[in-house]
């Protein structure tokens, strides 16, 4: 009897799980029959970057360079709406002209216009990774993910001893229409946190002072042994 | 009657409005129209070799420019011209791999995805006669830029517009790129 009642539910199960498919599928099928049906990147969240700068001048194109040869950066550049302006053209004189600080300038924009971070001209860190770090830091704070710690502020001002590419290598000429940039629905841009500075972890701090008790007691120890073995005369 | 409807919404239309919305605490100046093609980057409308307007490339025109599409811009009004219909305008995207999205049933959520997006799009208008840049689309007010006058933006109410729309074909066009950013706010 059991068995019975048991084939019965295995059987009404597998029914409940064929219609609703093979309902989906009709539907489907319908629609896709109707017209050819293309998936439009629903992407009014992303974020902008724009690059500007003189078409011809070694920052600018060294800056526009990193976001190509920066693993981060071209990651980046792939989660925005990436915008390379040079000062010839009208995009720069309507729109940019009258709100940069100076050139080049790299800005990054929330969808709505306001804008989250600003570096232009000397301001600018020189290499793409500070760039990077920099751009990442001021995200993750605008997303409220967390607060610049206070040795990032000011980043880009200070370069400690010599820098890892002082001699970056020429960039080749931005082209008028590169590659477009790949569609899909990403809103703001998901960037890793940034390395940590090398302190002591915790574990490294208890193992000293537990290393120093111990050597102290040691010492103590010794000093009370050697003096029993070794009394005054 | 929709036609004349729609003039007289054309003639009574205002040009480039500036709108301050209080966004929380602080007040921010909302760019309008969300694809706000700089004067110089607008194409107008041409005659083409068979004495055509091109009214659906100088649409294109503008939008590849404010999409970053320079190049493609110079080189599509160098190559084409004339009328155009959707099969055939499909074709040519296709020939120059151009990344596109279009629709001919008057999907209205097409119009709000490329305003959205900032993309913007082009719209047959006039019964299908000719095509316009869709520039702007709210709950109740749209934008267009006409290749025949590119000096201005025209407004007409949001409902307005639809009908005239899908009283022309229901045909919208967009390039897919990367818009121009925002101002800065």
């Amino acid at each position: 009897m059991n068995r019975i009642l048991l084939s019965i539910c295995l059987l009404l199960a597998v029914f409940a799980s064929v219609v609703p498919s093979f309902a989906d599928t009709a539907t489907a099928n319908g629609v896709l029959a109707e017209e050819r049906v293309v998936n439009l990147p629903n992407d009014q969240g992303k974020w902008y970057i724009s690059v500007v700068g003189t078409a011809n001048d070694a920052a600018y194109l060294r800056v526009l360079g990193w976001f190509d040869a920066t693993p981060s950066l071209k990651r980046l550049k792939d989660q925005v709406h990436f915008c390379p302006v040079t000062t010839g053209g009208p995009i720069y004189q309507e729109r940019y002209a009258c709100n940069v600080k100076g050139l080049p300038t790299v800005r990054v924009q929330k969808p709505d216009g306001v804008v989250v971070y600003e570096a232009a001209g000397k301001n600018l860190p020189m290499t793409a990774e500070g760039l990077y770090g920099a751009i990442a830091g001021a995200v993750n704070n605008a997303q409220g993910v967390r607060p610049i710690l206070p040795w990032r502020r000011d980043m880009e001002r200070r370069c400690p001893g010599p820098c890892p590419n002082p001699n970056p290598q020429p960039t080749p000429q931005p082209q008028p229409d590169p590659e477009p940039q790949p569609l899909d629905d990403g809103g703001a841009p998901n960037l890793e946190p940034q390395p940590q500075v090398d302190g002591w972890p915790l574990w490294g701090l208890a193992l000293l002072v537990n290393g120093g008790f111990l050597v102290g007691l040691a010492a103590g120890y010794g000093r009370k042994l050697y003096a029993k073995l070794h009394p005054v005369a | 009657m929709k036609r004349i409807l729609f003039a007289l919404a054309l003639l009574a239309s205002v040009t480039g409005c500036e709108v301050t919305e209080n966004t929380g605490n602080r007040a921010v100046q909302k760019e309008r129209p969300t694809v706000n093609i700089p004067l110089a980057l607008r194409q107008s409308n041409w005659r083409g070799s068979r004495g055509e307007g091109s009214c659906v490339h100088a649409t294109m025109i503008s939008l590849f420019r404010w999409q970053g599409r320079v190049n493609t811009a110079n080189h599509w009004r160098r190559t084409y011209g004339n009328g155009e219909w959707p099969d055939d305008m499909a074709a040519k995207f296709d020939r120059e791999g151009i990344r596109y999205a279009y629709v001919t049933n008057g999907d209205v959520r097409f119009l709000e995805w490329s305003c959205r997006t900032r993309r913007g799009c082009g719209i047959t208008v006039m019964g299908g006669a000719h095509m316009v840049a869709l520039v702007h689309l709210d709950d109740k007010w749209a934008a267009i830029l006409d290749n025949n006058n590119v000096s201005k933006f025209a407004w007409v109410p949001r409902e307005t517009l639809i009908a005239e729309w899908k009283a022309s074909y229901g045909w919208a066009v967009a390039p897919v790129y990367t818009p121009v950013a925002p101002l800065p706010q």
